[in-house]
């Protein structure tokens, strides 16, 4: 009654057709596994999930300011609209002929003329509150504003282009330019750009920082759990588990400090982002941002890019461990 | 069963592990392997569970060429054949019964399988009374007895144990033996390394001698020779 030797085909259909049904049945093993590692070396898993942590608030930030730096880009850069006087002599046909040539010109979007009577309202409305104005305004006893062009531009870069369009001679009797306006709006747009990446770099290269740091640190701990369970794993290896199946306990522990890191992160967030506003708002001014409010409505893409880089520091770090010190 | 062809290991760029060893061992076989410290015993087992992989020759087990395994194979592999190690020891936080299910738990078996096959293979050791025992309240013998149980979970037609008995005194050892027997009584091939010259003398198997890496004898009904 000798059995003869099976060959390779034959074997473990079994194993090999239940594989993916028993993998998620002993998730359960693996999860008490993780935990177990957990609390055998509480103050590394501390320190562990603290680098994560602070891994995910250098990316956090960075997202922050990206959002800060978008929002008040945006705000300047809807004043794409300006106003350019006409002078006494402008006729109302040079004035329609001009609106005309002027929204031919394809970076332009709209002109529209703007009547005395109308800029006359518009100054009232905006001084309404400041009497000495408005009181002066009227000893004058006429309406001392000319007609005047609102032009609007499709981007904040176009404005040199209206300005040559603008500045053509034939024009030069019935426009009083003053390029001030202009050069102000996108001078602010060009600083803030600099700034911003200079920023944005610093930010990049302090995350980058941590998401390394982080990956040596759990490389390092899921190292160091190995270790402690190098006799089990020598018997895995050698009664057949599978290679996932020897790896995924260490896996799951990698995944686990990163799920405890995000709830961290998740649950600071809201305090940190109260205290920083006051000196938001104090800096940016009319420009700034409501934090919550904007991190609320980008909250699928935070929750995205927080799990997505922890998932990077925590599968590649065990990934690499487990394939260095498991041999698999 | 096992075919071995001119096979050589080495380590480092001129230390000769093994050196054109070249055997075939068939089925139902009880064969020992016989051979002072040192002299390639544990590698040449290490290479037929492709724990290592030689430097060159050819290993055939079951027909199946496993010279050069992939990785993701090599668990097939090894279930199909019971490996008992001097010091692959059992976990002394896990009872006997639960060391080896441990080996069926690990390999994704279900629960039906493993409620069955422990306690068969438990009886065939002879410790299905102590299963709830952990390794410490058990005597050297007994506890080589529950690896050996371990490395049946899988009914390997080939059992490889490398030096069992070391640690145990002659009674223990006898028993170990006997039990060795009894297994391959059952059907299963068994290699067995020892240095031990009166085991030897007294199994009258096949012996397969290997100094310094080179097989120098190969006699059924053989001896210790060295
Ligand atoms: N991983 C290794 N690296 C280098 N040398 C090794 C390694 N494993 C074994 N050896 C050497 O190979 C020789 C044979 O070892 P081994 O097969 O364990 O002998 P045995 O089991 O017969 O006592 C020994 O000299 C040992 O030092
Ligand atoms: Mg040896």
């Amino acid at each position: 009654m000798v059995r003869s030797f099976l060959i390779k085909k034959e074997v473990d259909i079994y194993y090999n057709y239940f594989f993916v049904a028993m993998f998620f049945i002993d998730i359960y093993r693996a999860f008490k596994f993780a935990w177990q590692s957990f609390w055998r070396n509480f103050w590394l898993s501390i320190v562990t999930i603290t680098i994560i942590s602070l891994a995910l608030i250098s990316v956090s930030l960075l997202l922050s300011f990206n959002l800060i730096t978008a929002n008040v880009l945006d705000i300047v850069q809807a004043r794409t609209e300006i106003y350019i006087d006409l002078t006494d002599q402008a006729k109302t046909a040079q004035i329609d002929f001009l609106v005309n040539e002027l929204n031919r010109v394809p970076d332009i979007k709209e002109v529209v003329y703007v009547t005395p009577d109308q800029t006359l309202e518009r100054f009232k409305a905006t001084y309404q509150d400041n009497e000495l104005v408005i009181q002066s305004l009227e000893s004058l006893g006429t309406n001392p504003f000319t007609g005047s062009l609102r032009i609007k531009v499709q981007e904040i870069d176009q404005f040199p282009v209206l300005l040559e369009e603008i500045s053509k001679p034939e024009y030069s009797e019935i426009l009083e330019i003053d390029n001030a306006e202009f050069y102000q709006a996108r001078d602010l747009i060009t600083s803030i750009s600099s700034y911003s990446d200079k920023i944005e770099g610093f930010g990049f290269g302090i995350s980058i920082f941590f998401i390394l740091i982080s990956v040596i640190v759990v490389f390092n701990t899921i190292q160091m759990g190995i270790y402690s369970h190098r006799e089990e794993i020598g018997i895995m290896k050698l009664v057949g588990a599978s290679n996932w199946f020897v790896r995924a306990p260490f896996l799951i522990e990698g995944v686990l400090y990163s799920v405890v890191a995000i709830l961290i992160v998740l649950i600071l967030f809201y305090p940190i982002a109260a205290l920083i506003q006051p000196h938001l708002d104090n800096f940016l001014g009319e420009y700034t941002l409501d934090l919550v409010q904007s991190i609320n409505q980008n909250i699928w893409l935070v929750l995205a890019l927080e799990i997505g880089i922890a998932m990077f520091i925590t599968v590649v770090s065990s990934f690499l461990a487990t394939r260095r010190y498991l041999k698999v | 069963m096992i075919s071995i062809k001119k096979i050589t290991k080495k380590y480092g760029s001129d230390y000769y592990a093994l050196k054109d060893v070249s055997l075939d061992i068939q089925s139902g076989e009880f064969v020992s392997l016989v051979g002072q410290s040192g002299t390639g015993k544990t590698t040449l087992v290490k290479l037929i569970i492709a724990e290592e992989k030689p430097t060159s020759g050819r290993i055939i087990i079951g027909g199946w060429d496993i010279t050069k395994i992939e990785s993701y194979e090599i668990p097939y592999l090894r279930r199909q054949i019971g490996v008992v190690f001097q010091d692959f020891k059992l976990l002394p936080k896990m009872t006997v019964y639960e060391n080896v299910a441990f080996a069926l738990q690990t390999c994704g078996a279900k629960k039906r399988k493993i409620t069955d096959t422990v306690p068969q293979v438990l009886k065939i050791v002879g410790l299905d009374n102590k299963m709830d025992r952990y390794p410490h309240q058990l005597s050297g013998g007994e506890q080589q007895r529950v690896v050996i149980a371990r490395s049946l979970v899988h009914r390997p037609k080939l059992l490889i144990a490398d030096e069992p008995t070391g640690n145990l005194d002659s009674i223990n050892t006898k028993e170990i033996i006997d039990l060795l027997l009894k297994i391959n009584e059952i059907g299963t091939t068994v290699l067995l390394v020892t240095h031990n010259r009166e085991v030897v003398n007294n199994l009258k198997k096949r012996v397969i001698t290997i100094d310094n890496g080179e097989i120098v004898s190969d006699q059924e009904r053989g001896r210790y020779l060295l």
